[in-house]
């Protein structure tokens, strides 16, 4: 196996998932069976080129510093799992531990 | 005990002060209803998109060209992923391979000498949201409720180099640095409304080392004071454990206002992996150098400038520049008075005393207002004390200077045909006084002088008095 | 089109009853095809209703006006539920229109419905789809592609006229090839992304579905052109349809890479698009035998930047503001289980790839590599369109594939196989059907051009659909 199981679970930390025994065995095939293939990939000689982030040129239009209009509160907090008092409500924030 | 040296650097956050937001066009108003200035694209709702705000631009820009940095034509905006209640996509955009200014500096004044702190870099980025907890602490809270308005604010993120060497001098450093940002208007820089917000690395090696000490973190620095107690506070229990032998753990701390001390909340194994990379929304910063040509022009005199001209032109002291300079709108009061021709120095005395007060409780004053105050004051037609009681009705009331004291009949006596009665009445009351001066005690020229001005309800020139008296006892 | 549209200008036909024929279509076809996640009946015919006092009152806001229109479930729609075939937003009601679907109603297009996807878009096969799997209507048995396959089996089973897909690795070609309609994605920044939820935002497209070419031409003059909203459209230009003037197609030069002929592809793929091929040299084009060495990295670095992006995007997912939420004593624990809650598994091995490529360790080895490659890549296809005014290749390398046929993530992956490249490049790429197969399924052809030149692919793709001729007409008793 090219990545090990504390790094798999390491991921899932990352990408807040909470993932089952059984999952993290068929994510960690998955991630394997993607980086071998993916092993091609950095035999590939990349050292007279730069990274392309975007493929068509584009100039850059910037916003003028105009206010515009907001979304009434009530609409802000309607699709809200939990609010109160005109704000989002969440559970207890703890940093977090790796 | 070893000595230590302290390495200190800093990074600071300022809210720029533009209408609309970073990357959409809600209001940026501080105070606001919770979660009243928000849309789609502040509150991370799917499918929308960021626009970047010229006059955030523009503003980087300027701060980066009044701390003398390089200011780069191309600079590109990244990802920072992690996840936080207050971050509504659960990526922040910020720039981090291609910052917009590197490489700047400020000069400050530390004591008597000029110093000289490097600024490593400067980025554009997007606010967060605020937090209110339920309990006295994030960690004592039950819940913590989140308010967006705050998200999506455009900040500047300034990273000095490593060489700041007391908690003073970053306290220094910091002042200087809000005063700079408030002269080139582009932040109100208030601490106590997080628009101005500071963190510090320390780190202690000994004396003379070249070799860094492992370096902690201190955040929530929220005053000036918070910095350099902190800091103050992080030099003593370092060196402590460096005595003892024990090393430094490399973490980030905060700062305990009420404790006065500073505690753990992360170490640094435990750092986030914020898996950066280039914001795919956004094409690269491009920006014109003619554009940029334009924002230098716009720079304005900046501190530093502005304290040297006090000196080197108007012959102030640096204690009266360095007023001057700090409370930049007497600054600019002085400017306006001394341009209307009046004496430097009466300028400034006046300004940092009587005016000064009553400015602060009632606002500032029309230069041209005061000119005539002053300039009636310099032709010795009203006494210091009249001119005092003449600024106080100027602040009350619609009249000119002039028109107060001809209302109130303040007006200076300086004829000396008009004062000659009064001077030899009052000798003619103290015979035996007077026979005392002419017999060498010459100290007693005030006494007539005091009764002189008692006699005219102080309407006397004292000058022309103290001729007339001494012609008078000098027969 | 241009007919329905002549229709309603002639009042032979109101919008109501056109509305109605394809809710009929739909009400009749969905218990088995499973094209849509939302249809809204009432919204449509209250928006035909107005059509038709529009067109009474002389206000038609354009001859489309009434004309209705399916739209993948991942383009926002105001009011109008948008999943994104995820259980995460099976409740979420956007608060905004996303610009192609702004620019649809401005011309008075009613939107019938939204239709069926992989969850965020992630497959070829709309297998990953929370609300089920969409049949492709040429057979039963058999997947409609992906992830538009609920937009291209609509189109393909007569439900809607014509359709809004994305495509961000060939999402809008494959399900047009396999249910045999025409699908464009365009160049990269001439259609707006505003509202459209993202996937990996240097490689997301929207685009048009339709029966014919014409009709994809049409609805793409409708969508494209510059968004101030979307700061990666900002050198868009306007669309008009062309003249179909067909001299053009003499001293055209087709390049024709070997990469995606031979080996492992369907002879019958083959043989179709070699025999449109041959058709076009009839008429006076070149054939230029080219490479695109390139195509081998395509996949691979593909993935990488799409899964990338996706760990990304999808982070937002986080339950507080909208959409699930798992109580949970502290916010990270809620964070991960509403987030677990919420995505599908392929979603889930999707991010969980994006975050290892991204992750400080691995970085440079891969997502940073893979940007790399994607500029050799761009620089290879870049090349050849200096000797070559369009290329051709199959769409897929095989026919429509049984439902439940493909059980490993990695041979999914391979459908992108032939239609990565584009995206990667940001460059133009249509589907056009070019005939079945022995099994009677759809086959198709895939035309790439440079930048902007969405003109000359819609011209080349009429004459294919000449030679190959277009199936069934809707209202034709009344034509």
């Amino acid at each position: 196996m090219l990545i090990d199981r504390q790094e798999v679970m390491r991921m899932a930390r990352l990408a807040r998932l909470e993932l089952s025994d059984r999952e993290i065995d068929q994510y960690q095939k998955d991630l394997t069976s993607f980086l071998s293939s993916g092993q091609k990939l950095q035999q590939v000689d990349v050292s007279a080129v730069e990274g392309t982030s975007h493929a068509v040129a584009m100039t850059h239009e910037l916003r003028k510093d105009a206010v515009g209009e907001s979304l009434p509160q009530a609409e802000i907090l309607s699709a809200a799992p939990e609010a109160m008092d005109g704000f989002f409500k969440v559970p207890r924030i703890v940093e977090e531990q790796e | 005990m070893t000595s230590y040296d302290t390495v200190i650097g800093l990074e600071i956050h300022v809210a720029l002060m533009t209408e609309s937001k970073f990357l959409c066009s809600c209001k940026t108003t501080f105070g606001a209803p919770p979660n009243s200035q928000c849309c789609p694209v502040c509150l991370g709702l799917p499918g929308t998109l960021p626009l970047i705000n010229e006059k955030a631009v523009e503003y980087a820009t300027k701060a980066g060209l009044a701390l003398n940095c390089q200011i780069h034509f191309f600079s590109r905006f990244d990802r920072k992923n992690y996840f936080y209640p207050d971050l509504p996509k659960a990526f922040q955009i910020t720039q981090d391979a291609f910052p917009l200014c590197t490489d700047g500096f400020l000069e400050y004044y530390m004591d008597e000498q000029l110093v000289r702190t490097a600024i490593t870099r400067i980025h554009l980025e997007e606010e967060a949201g605020k937090l209110i907890h339920s309990g006295p602490t994030i960690v004592d809270s039950e819940y913590s409720l989140v308010d967006y308005n705050r998200a999506g604010i455009p900040l500047i993120e300034i990273v000095t180099a490593p060489d700041i060497h007391t908690p003073r001098q970053a306290r220094l450093f910091l002042e200087q640095l809000r005063l700079l940002m408030n002269y080139i208007g582009v932040s109100d820089t208030k601490m106590e409304e997080g628009s101005l917000r500071c963190d510090a690395n320390i780190s202690l090696k000994p004396a003379g080392s070249s070799v860094l000490g492992t370096k902690v973190e201190i955040k929530n620095l929220n005053s000036f004071r918070a910095l350099e107690k902190a800091l103050e506070y992080e030099e003593r229990r370092q060196s402590k454990l460096l005595d003892r032998g024990e090393a430094i753990r490399q973490e980030s701390r905060t700062w305990d206002e009420r404790a006065g001390r500073t505690i753990t909340m992360r170490s640094k194994g435990d750092a986030p992996d914020y898996r950066i990379f280039p914001e795919p929304d956004l094409p690269p910063l491009n920006l014109d150098p003619a554009w940029v040509s334009l924002i230098k022009v716009s720079v304005p005199e900046l501190p530093l400038e502005r304290l040297k001209r006090l000196e080197e032109e108007y012959g102030l002291s640096r204690y009266e520049a360095t007023f001057l300079v700090n409370y930049r709108d007497f600054g600019d009061l002085f400017f306006e008075l001394a341009e209307i021709g009046l004496e430097h120095k009466s300028i400034v005395n006046f300004l940092m005393g009587d005016y000064a007060r009553l400015a602060r409780e009632h606002g500032h004053m029309a230069a041209k207002r005061l000119a005539e105050l002053l300039q009636l004051q310099a032709e010795g037609r009203i006494s210091q004390n009249q001119a005092k009681a003449v600024l106080e009705e100027l602040f009350s009331c619609r009249l000119s200077a002039r028109e107060i004291v001809e209302k109130k009949g303040l007006e200076v006596v300086g004829d000396p045909a008009a004062l000659q009665p009064v001077v030899a009445e009052v000798l003619d009351g103290n015979r035996e006084l007077a026979a005392r001066y002419k017999n060498g005690e010459t100290k007693l020229l005030g006494f007539f002088v005091g009764q002189v001005m008692r006699a005219t309800q102080g309407k006397a020139d004292p000058e022309t008095v103290s001729q007339l008296l001494r012609d008078e006892l000098a027969d | 089109m241009r007919r329905l549209a002549h229709l309603l200008e002639t009042r032979q036909i109101s919008s109501t009853e056109v509305v109605e024929h394809y809710l009929a279509e739909i009400s009749k076809q969905e218990p088995v095809l499973n094209a849509f996640i939302t249809v809204d009946a009432e919204g449509a015919l209250a928006q035909a209703k107005a059509s038709d006092r529009r067109r009474r009152e002389g206000q038609a806001l354009s001859p489309w006006d009434g004309i209705p229109i399916a739209v993948k479930d991942n383009i926002s729609t105001k009011g109008l539920k948008t999943t994104c075939a995820s259980r995460f937003l099976a409740n979420y009601v956007p608060l905004f229109d996303a610009e192609v679907v702004s620019r649809l109603k401005d011309v008075g297009l009613s939107i019938i419905g939204k239709t069926n996807l992989d969850e965020f878009a992630m497959g070829s096969s709309t297998e990953y789809s929370a609300y089920g799997v969409t049949c492709n209507p040429h057979d039963h048995e058999r997947v409609s592609g992906g992830s538009s396959g609920g937009s291209a089996a609509a189109v393909a089973a007569g439900e809607v006229p014509w359709s809004l897909g994305t495509d961000t690795g060939g999402s809008i070609r494959q399900p047009a090839s396999f249910c045999g309609v025409v699908g464009l994605k365009p160049t990269y920044g001439w259609v707006s992304r505003y509202g459209v939820v993202a996937l990996a935002p240097s490689l997301d497209h929207v685009g048009p579905l339709a029966r014919t070419v014409e009709d994809a031409a049409l609805l793409f003059s409708l969508i494209a052109g510059p968004d101030p909203k979307d700061a990666t459209s900002s050198d868009a230009r306007e669309f008009s349809i062309p003249d179909w003037d067909e001299s053009f197609v003499k001293g055209l030069k087709i390049g024709v890479p070997e990469e995606f002929f031979g080996e492992g592809i369907s002879p019958e793929v083959e043989g179709a698009v070699r025999d449109c091929l041959n058709a076009l040299e009839g008429w006076g084009a070149e054939l230029v035998p080219i490479s695109l060495a390139t195509n081998e990295y395509a996949i691979d670095t593909y993935l990488t930047l799409v899964t990338a992006e996706a760990s990304s995007s999808l982070a937002r997912y986080d339950g507080v503001r909208y959409g699930v939420r798992i109580p949970a004593e502290d916010s990270n624990t809620m964070f991960a289980r509403s987030r677990s809650a919420g995505f599908g598994a392929e979603v889930k091995r999707r991010i969980m790839l994006g975050t290892y490529v991204l992750s400080a360790r691995q970085y440079g080895a891969y997502y940073e590599q893979a940007q790399k490659v994607r500029t050799l890549i761009r620089q290879d296809v870049l090349e050849a369109f200096k000797q070559v005014d369009v290329i051709i290749t199959p769409t897929t390398p095989s026919t429509a594939f049984r439902i439940g046929a493909k059980q490993s993530p990695l041979e999914m992956y391979l459908s992108d196989l032939f239609t990565a490249m584009a995206n990667l490049c940001g460059i133009p790429a249509l589907n056009v059907p070019c005939g079945r197969d022995s099994r009677g399924l759809p086959l198709g052809m895939q035309i790439m051009g440079g930048h902007f030149q969405e003109e000359l692919l819609f011209r080349v793709a009429r004459l294919v659909e000449n030679h190959v001729g277009v199936e069934g007409e809707v209202f034709s008793d009344k034509l």
